[in-house]
C-alpha cells in the first residue's frame, strides 16, 4: 500500500485533507475495497479510544446496510426530480435572467432607433458645431475674398428636429407657389409621413433653403 | 480547511449514483450512530437495526442533502427521529412480560441475551479492544499524544499542533503513524477472527 495514499486517507478520515484530494481519494475509497476496510479500521480505532461501550467493534453493521442499498435504485436517476422541487437557483436560470436582459436592452435599442432620426443624420448631426461657418471662395473676383454664410445652430438635444409648428408653417408657405395638387401631395405627404422621416428630410431642407 | 470536506465529497458521490461511497460513510460513522441511539434503547442490537433504518433513510434522503449542515448532523437528526419513532412503536406494541423493563438492569439484560446469540462477536468485542489499547500503550508518546488529542478530545490538526508546539505536517504525519501502528496489529485479529465469526454466524 501506498504510505502517501495511506497518509492522505488518514487526514481524510480526520476531515483535514484539501478538497481537491479528497475528490480524489473518494473516488477510489469507494472502489478500492481494501483502502475502504483500512478506513474503517481508522474508524474502529477511534470508537476504542473513545471508549464506546456497548458498541460491537466487529457488528456486521455496515454489510447489512451495504446489502439493503444493493437493493436501492442509484441515487443519479431519483436525484434530479427530488432536486427539481428544491426552491433552489436552477442552472437554466442565470441563462434566462441573461436572455430576458438582452431582449429587453435589444427592445429599448429598437424603441430609442424607431425615435431617433434617420441613420445617417443624427451622427453627422451630431458631429457638426452648433454652428458652421463654411468658407466659400470666389474665384471670379479679383482678389482672393474670403465669404461665409452662417447655418443656422441646431438644438442641442435632438439636433435634427425642427418643431413641427415652424415646419407645417415652412411647407404651408412653400406650397403656396405650388400648383394646388402639388400642394395637396406635399401636405399629405408631410402628415402622412414617418416622424423620423420627416424631421429628417425637413431639416435637411431647412438646412438648403436658408439663405 | 473546508469544514466536512471530506464527508460532502463522498456524499456528492453517492448523489451521482455511487453506491460505494456510501459505503464509507457507514463504516465511518456507524460506531457514532449505534453509541447515540443506544441512549434511547440501551439494547446493542435493537440500537444497530435502528442505525441501520437510520443509514437507509439517510440514503434514501440523500437527494434532499444540500450540504447545509455537515453530513453527520444531518445523519444524527434521522438516527434521533429513527429511534425515537422506534421507542413509541415498541411502547405501543404488547408487553413483554417474559422481561421486566422497569429497570436498566433489564434492558442490558436483554441485550446480553441477543449478543448471546453470537458469543464469538461479544469475544471479539473483546478482542479488538484489548488490541487497539495494547497498540495505543505501545506508541512512542508523541504518536499517542497526536491520536488521542484527534479522536478522543476531537481536536483539530491546527489545535494540536499548538498544544504539541509543532507543525501541523507534523501532526499528520504523527496520527497516520500511529493509526498505522495500531492498524498493523487489529488487521490480524479482523482477518483471522473476522473471518471465524463470520463462519460461525
Amino acid at each position: 500500500m501506498n504510505e502517501e495514499l495511506d497518509s492522505q486517507l488518514s487526514a481524510m478520515f480526520d476531515d483535514e485533507l484539501p478538497p481537491a484530494e479528497c475528490e480524489l481519494l473518494a473516488r477510489r475509497l469507494s472502489r478500492d475495497e481494501a483502502l475502504k476496510a483500512r478506513w474503517g479500521r481508522y474508524a474502529v480505532i477511534g470508537a476504542v479510544l473513545r471508549a464506546e461501550r456497548g458498541v460491537r467493534l466487529n457488528a456486521a453493521l455496515a454489510g447489512r446496510v451495504n446489502v439493503a442499498i444493493s437493493a436501492e435504485p442509484a441515487l443519479g436517476a431519483t436525484a434530479v426530480p427530488a432536486r427539481a422541487s428544491a426552491p433552489r437557483v436552477r442552472w437554466w436560470q442565470p441563462l434566462a435572467g441573461g436572455a430576458l436582459a438582452a431582449s429587453v436592452a435589444a427592445g429599448a435599442i429598437l424603441f430609442m432607433r424607431a425615435q431617433a432620426p434617420s441613420a445617417g443624420a443624427p451622427l453627422a448631426a451630431q458631429s457638426l458645431p452648433s454652428a458652421v461657418v463654411t468658407p466659400v471662395v470666389n474665384v471670379t473676383s479679383g482678389p482672393l475674398r474670403n465669404t461665409s454664410y452662417v447655418t443656422p445652430p441646431l438644438p442641442a438635444a435632438r439636433p435634427m428636429l425642427v418643431p413641427s409648428t415652424q415646419l407645417a408653417n415652412y411647407v404651408v408657405a412653400h406650397s403656396m407657389v405650388s400648383s394646388p395638387v402639388a400642394r395637396h401631395n406635399l401636405l399629405s405627404a408631410f402628415i402622412t409621413s414617418e416622424p423620423a422621416a420627416e424631421a429628417g428630410q425637413a431639416a435637411d431642407h431647412v438646412a438648403r433653403a436658408a439663405p | 480547511m473546508s469544514a466536512d470536506a471530506s464527508d460532502l465529497s463522498l456524499v456528492r458521490r453517492v448523489q451521482r449514483g455511487d453506491k460505494g461511497a456510501f459505503d464509507a460513510l457507514v463504516l465511518k460513522y456507524q460506531h457514532k450512530l449505534v453509541k447515540l441511539v443506544m441512549r434511547y434503547v440501551r439494547n446493542p442490537a435493537e440500537a444497530e437495526d435502528i442505525a441501520q433504518e437510520a443509514f437507509i433513510k439517510a440514503y434514501r434522503a440523500l437527494p434532499q442533502f444540500r450540504g447545509d449542515s455537515a453530513f453527520y448532523t444531518w445523519l444524527y437528526r434521522i438516527a434521533i427521529n429513527t429511534a425515537k419513532n422506534a421507542v413509541v412503536s415498541r411502547d405501543r406494541s404488547p408487553i413483554d412480560y417474559d422481561l421486566d423493563r422497569s429497570s436498566d438492569e433489564s434492558y442490558e439484560l436483554q441485550g446480553r441475551m441477543k449478543d448471546s446469540e453470537t458469543p464469538e462477536g461479544l469475544v471479539l468485542t473483546d478482542e479488538i479492544r484489548s488490541t487497539v489499547n495494547a497498540a495505543i500503550d505501545a506508541l512512542p508518546e508523541d504518536l499517542r499524544t497526536a491520536i488521542v488529542l484527534r479522536e478522543l478530545e476531537g481536536l483539530s490538526y491546527e489545535e494540536i499542533a499548538a498544544a504539541m508546539d509543532c507543525p501541523v505536517g507534523t501532526v499528520r504525519s504523527r496520527i497516520f503513524r500511529a493509526r498505522e501502528a495500531i492498524d498493523r496489529r487489529l488487521r490480524e485479529v479482523f482477518e483471522g477472527g473476522l473471518g471465524r465469526a463470520e463462519e460461525l454466524g
